[in-house]
């Protein structure tokens, strides 16, 4: 799949994948007032990263991201766990939203909630799985790996030995991955 | 010091500790015994202050957890619970003690274990604590999950994982039906605390009592091994001995005890209550002895026995008068002392030896004199030689069953048959058990690896031991702290006459007979080398249980092929299908066809037909009709995608620019996501050659649906369009996200706010979805031999449908 890079496309997509993530960013912040919010703002981060690992290979997703995705998308899930439960620690209701307005030098008038927290999880959910997700297919039908050696050791059971190794040629594969 | 103080400490205190034990496990590795040591020391301090202070049933705390369906933090003591308590916590003491020997050295993750324990002692502890009994069943399944990972700690085997899995599936399964008679009981009786309970009395003659004591009494008989599901607790000998000695003989399987005698005020009046829990009880009684003498693996002989001891503790309750009780605690205690004792034992002889079965061992006394010595004392507290709490115990036990005949007739009988039988093979066995290891000629490969063990390991046997020596030689010092725990309604209101010597009395007679048979019976052993002592397969009830798991794999196997459930192209028409009858067939009766014609012709004359609209309209028919069309998998994707970023444009025109971003956001990924997984596939599928053009049939079946989904859509459009709902709920939020969610947008307000648990809900299955997918993506290939052997199912679950192998795949 990244057998040719394409001149064209490789500069557009490192240019683009940061104007992307401030995009994400900015949909996500605007997202209680304004159409946006972490869950479409986690898809423009998602599709900038996707962008990323077609134009420059699956690897290079691997050393920008330095984290293993899925830990993202767990780690989105406890910070809106988190927030919906803390409230109930000083006896207030599960979800309860909390916020403070006011004034920032600079910035104008600032609205900051607990809404804001937990969309922020929302955002990080979609962008590991979905970042997951296809970089892993995508490294499996590229000749790599469908894991990095770190990661193996989380994703398969001690108990069963043998690890599929890099996606097969499609006259193999047909009989035991189409199944 | 309070209640609650007290309370905490005895419970929360290891219930918190756990975590952070497992954490420093690693730093500490085997010292961290000695950290764990702390937490059944100091329950059993708070525990001693507690009976000090003890003056009958009390409710010592009650927090609130879900008041609404009354769930509710409520721990009282009375008698019966302050008994099982200190056994428990004091226990605990002993086996972190032991463990913190045995495991040295041969086993890694200390942590790991400790935690198990101590999250195990303070569910035990909580279950004879609680008053609640919903509090009560939810920390009996956790002393369930503590048990299933204690009992798989050597998960590297097989044999570990099967004993676990059939602990946790036979206690967990009997569990629930405890359940079911614990709502039984309050619907009966309108209470889930057990003090309210035992005050108010007896719950005979309810209607619904009989289902809710049998429920309640099938999970006492799963927890406690009864007949017949004694099976699991040989099997659970796979974990470590130091979880063997602690929960498998002193405290968790006599949670079924525990809970016998719970039960015993509120039912014992009822027509089968004796008939249920003595038949029961006293064929398990009979049956854990002739395996116990029959089995050769030492921790099994100890565990048949235990499941025979249990059945006499329980079998006990089945026939007790019901003036009360005299003498259950001193049989618990009893076989606490010298259960526990052999346990460690056994341990220490393979700690000493690696052997396991009684074939492999034998001439220890010359090596290990001291524990001889021990061992001897315990064996005959087993068979109950006088100068034993196991002596006094037995006195009793014919005392009071000699009588029972009188009051329940044939079952009494039965009682006394099994009870004098079982005491003959006890007899046998603990003899055998204990010329096993100690006496006769050494074999070599003892001679060879032994390895003396620790001196201090021998402590806590040792202190088990002297317990039933002393405790049995003057039996007095007994009597004030029972009767200082009886429970009203339970036990008789006198203090128990216990003295050493009762005169000659037909008790001591029968006693002295079974002796002497039980003697006999290892005479003959010997002299025909116990060639005789298999267990027959028609004993083994694991058999049946793994065939029946089996079955269970092959049935799910067959249902999912019978109904082309593994190929997914069969199963999209069987919902869709349902869908069109029961909803298309709703409102073709509710709204005449005339009606929706009508409204489809008013709609085509009346609708502006306006130029965007229907091109729209056109190219996203046409991208559906290119999925039909198309042949080659990356067109008909490419097609579909047509269809859904048009969908788009339509977003846009009805002004809601939240969803025409998540649409188009969503298309864009999952076209990226599904092309990259085509890639997976062989070219020659992709390019559409698999699909199997014979099945006409099939065809014409997928079409008429199709059609028929196309016209209920069509319809119920149609119909929405033109009858909004009364009460619609966009306007309410509409109105309230400004003031209630302090956000213009009512869109991201609902999702995060107004339905942040639902929000949350669905993130939480995406992320389980996404570590699914990547399991069922990327399971392991089979080697040759594997593909031989036939599909294995999912690791762990061990499902082995050998049959398959030979199948293939479509």
């Amino acid at each position: 799949m990244n057998a040719t890079r394409s001149v064209l496309f490789e500069p557009v997509a490192r240019g683009l994948f940061f104007v992307l993530h401030v995009f994400a960013v900015y949909l996500l912040l605007r997202g209680h007032d304004l159409p946006g919010g972490g869950f479409i703002g986690g898809l423009v981060s998602a599709i900038s990263w996707v962008m990323l690992g077609l134009a420059l290979g699956w690897s290079e997703v691997g050393r920008v991201l330095r984290v293993d995705p899925a830990r993202l998308a767990a780690m989105g899930l406890t910070v809106a766990g988190v927030t919906g439960a803390a409230p109930m620690l000083w006896g207030r209701a599960f979800f309860e939203q909390f916020f403070w307005h006011g004034t920032v030098p600079f910035l104008g008038e600032i609205h900051l909630g607990t809404p804001l927290a937990f969309d922020a999880g929302v955002f990080l959910v979609v962008v590991g799985i979905t970042v997951k997700m296809i970089v892993v297919l995508g490294r499996s039908t590229s000749g790599m790996r469908a894991f990095p050696r770190v990661e193996a050791d989380r994703y398969f059971s001690i108990l069963e030995e043998p690890i599929e190794g890099p996606a097969s040629t499609p006259k193999e594969k047909g009989g035991t991955d189409a199944g | 010091m309070t209640p609650a103080l007290a309370i905490l400490m005895v419970v929360g205190l290891p219930l918190l500790g756990a975590l952070p034990l497992a954490m420093v496990g690693r730093r500490l590795g085997a010292r961290t015994a000695w950290l764990a040591l702390v937490f059944p020391v100091v329950g059993f301090l708070a525990l001693g202050w507690l009976y000090g202070t003890h003056e009958g049933p009390t409710r010592l705390v009650s927090w609130p957890w879900v008041p609404s369906i009354g769930l509710n933090l409520t721990f009282g003591i009375d008698g019966l619970a302050l008994f099982f308590a200190l056994i428990v916590s004091g226990m605990g003491v002993l086996v972190v003690f032991y463990a913190g020997f045995y495991l040295d050295g041969h086993a890694a993750h200390h942590g790991r274990f400790y935690a198990y324990l101590m999250l195990f002692m303070a569910a035990m502890l909580g279950t004879v604590l609680s008053d609640n009994l919903l509090l009560l069943f939810a920390f009996w399944e956790l002393t369930g999950i503590a048990s299933f990972l204690l009992i798989g700690f050597l998960h590297e085997q097989e044999g570990s994982r099967r004993g676990a899995r059939m602990a946790l599936l036979i206690t967990g399964a009997t569990g629930l039906a405890g359940l079911v008679g614990i709502v039984l009981v309050r619907q009966i009786s309108g209470t889930y605390s057990l003090r309210e309970l035992m005050a108010a009395g007896g719950l005979d003659e309810a209607p619904l009592a009989g289902a809710a004591m049998t429920l309640l009494l099938l999970a006492a008989f799963g927890k406690s091994a009864q007949f017949p599901l004694q099976f699991w607790l040989p099997n659970a000998m796979a974990a470590p001995t130091p979880v063997s000695a602690y929960l498998h003989s002193a405290t968790m399987v006599k949670l079924g005890v525990f809970l016998t005698a719970r039960l015993f005020p509120l039912f014992h009046e009822h027509p089968y209550w004796a008939p249920i829990v003595s038949s029961v009880a006293f064929v398990t009684l009979v049956l854990g002895g002739v395996l116990a003498l029959l089995s050769t693996q030492l921790k099994a002989i100890l565990a048949y026995s235990t499941v025979s001891q249990l059945g006499f503790l329980i079998g006990y309750y089945g026939l007790g008068p019901s003036e009360g009780l005299e003498s259950d605690f001193l049989h618990i205690l009893n076989h606490v002392f010298y259960k526990g004792c052999l346990f460690m034992v056994v341990g220490i002889v393979y700690v000493a030896t690696h052997a396991k079965d009684i074939r492999e061992v034998g001439g220890l006394w010359k090596r290990m004199p001291l524990l001889g010595v021990i061992a001897g004392i315990a064996c005959a507290a087993m068979l109950g030689l006088p100068g034993t709490t196991g002596f006094l115990s037995k006195e009793l036990m014919f005392k009071e069953i000699f009588v029972s005949p009188r009051a329940h007739g044939p079952l009494g009988v039965l009682a006394v048959v099994a009870v004098v039988l079982t005491s003959l093979l006890k007899v046998a066995f603990s003899v055998r058990l204990f010329q096993g290891m100690f006496l006769g000629k050494e074999p070599a490969s003892v001679a060879k690896h032994f390895q003396a063990p620790p001196s201090w390991m021998l402590m806590p046997p040792a202190v088990l031991a002297a317990c039933a020596l002393v405790l049995g030689v003057a039996p007095e010092l007994l009597s004030g702290p029972i009767h200082h725990l009886h429970v009203p309604g339970l036990h008789t209101p006198t203090p128990p006459e216990l003295h050493l010597w009762h005169g000659v009395t037909r008790e001591l007679l029968a006693s002295m007979a079974v002796v002497a048979a039980g003697f006999g019976v290892v005479a003959w052993g010997n002299r025909t080398a116990w060639r005789w002592a298999v267990v027959p397969r028609w004993l083994q009830f694991d058999l049946l249980y793994d065939r029946g798991l089996d079955f269970l794999g092959r049935f799910a196997k067959k249902v999912t092929r019978v109904s082309g459930a593994d190929w997914p192209g069969a199963w999209p028409r069987v919902p869709v299908a349902t869908l069109v009858v029961l909803v298309g067939g709703f409102l073709w009766v509710r709204f005449p066809p005339g009606e929706v014609l009508d409204l489809l012709g008013d709609g085509l004359s009346e609708h502006r037909w306006d130029g965007l609209r229907v091109l729209v309209a056109a190219l996203i028919a046409l991208g559906a009709l290119g999925v039909v069309i198309l042949r080659s998998w990356p067109a008909q994707v490419v097609a579909l995608s047509v269809s859904g970023f048009m969908t788009t444009v339509y977003f846009v025109l009805y002004r809601a620019p939240d969803l025409a971003l998540t649409q188009i956001l969503v298309e864009t990924v999952s076209l990226v996501l599904i092309v990259t997984l085509l890639a997976r596939f062989p070219r020659s599928a992709q390019e559409g050659e698999d699909v199997d053009r014979r099945w006409r049939f099939r065809q014409v079946v997928s079409l008429v649906v199709a059609i028929g989904f196309g016209i209920m859509m069509t319809a119920m459009g149609l119909l929405v369009t033109t009858r909004p709902h009364p009460n619609r709920i966009g306007g309410w939020f509409l109105d309230n996200t400004q003031p209630l969610a302090k956000g213009a947008n009512a869109v991201n307000t609902l999702l995060v706010d107004f339905r942040g648990f639902d929000t949350f809900g669905e993130i939480t299955v995406l992320v389980v979805a996404m570590l699914g997918c990547l399991g069922l993506l990327f399971r392991h290939r089979r080697t040759t031999g594997e593909h031989r052997a036939g599909a294995k199912g999912a690791p762990g679950l061990g499902i082995n449908t050998a049959h398959d192998a030979g199948e293939g795949r479509s």
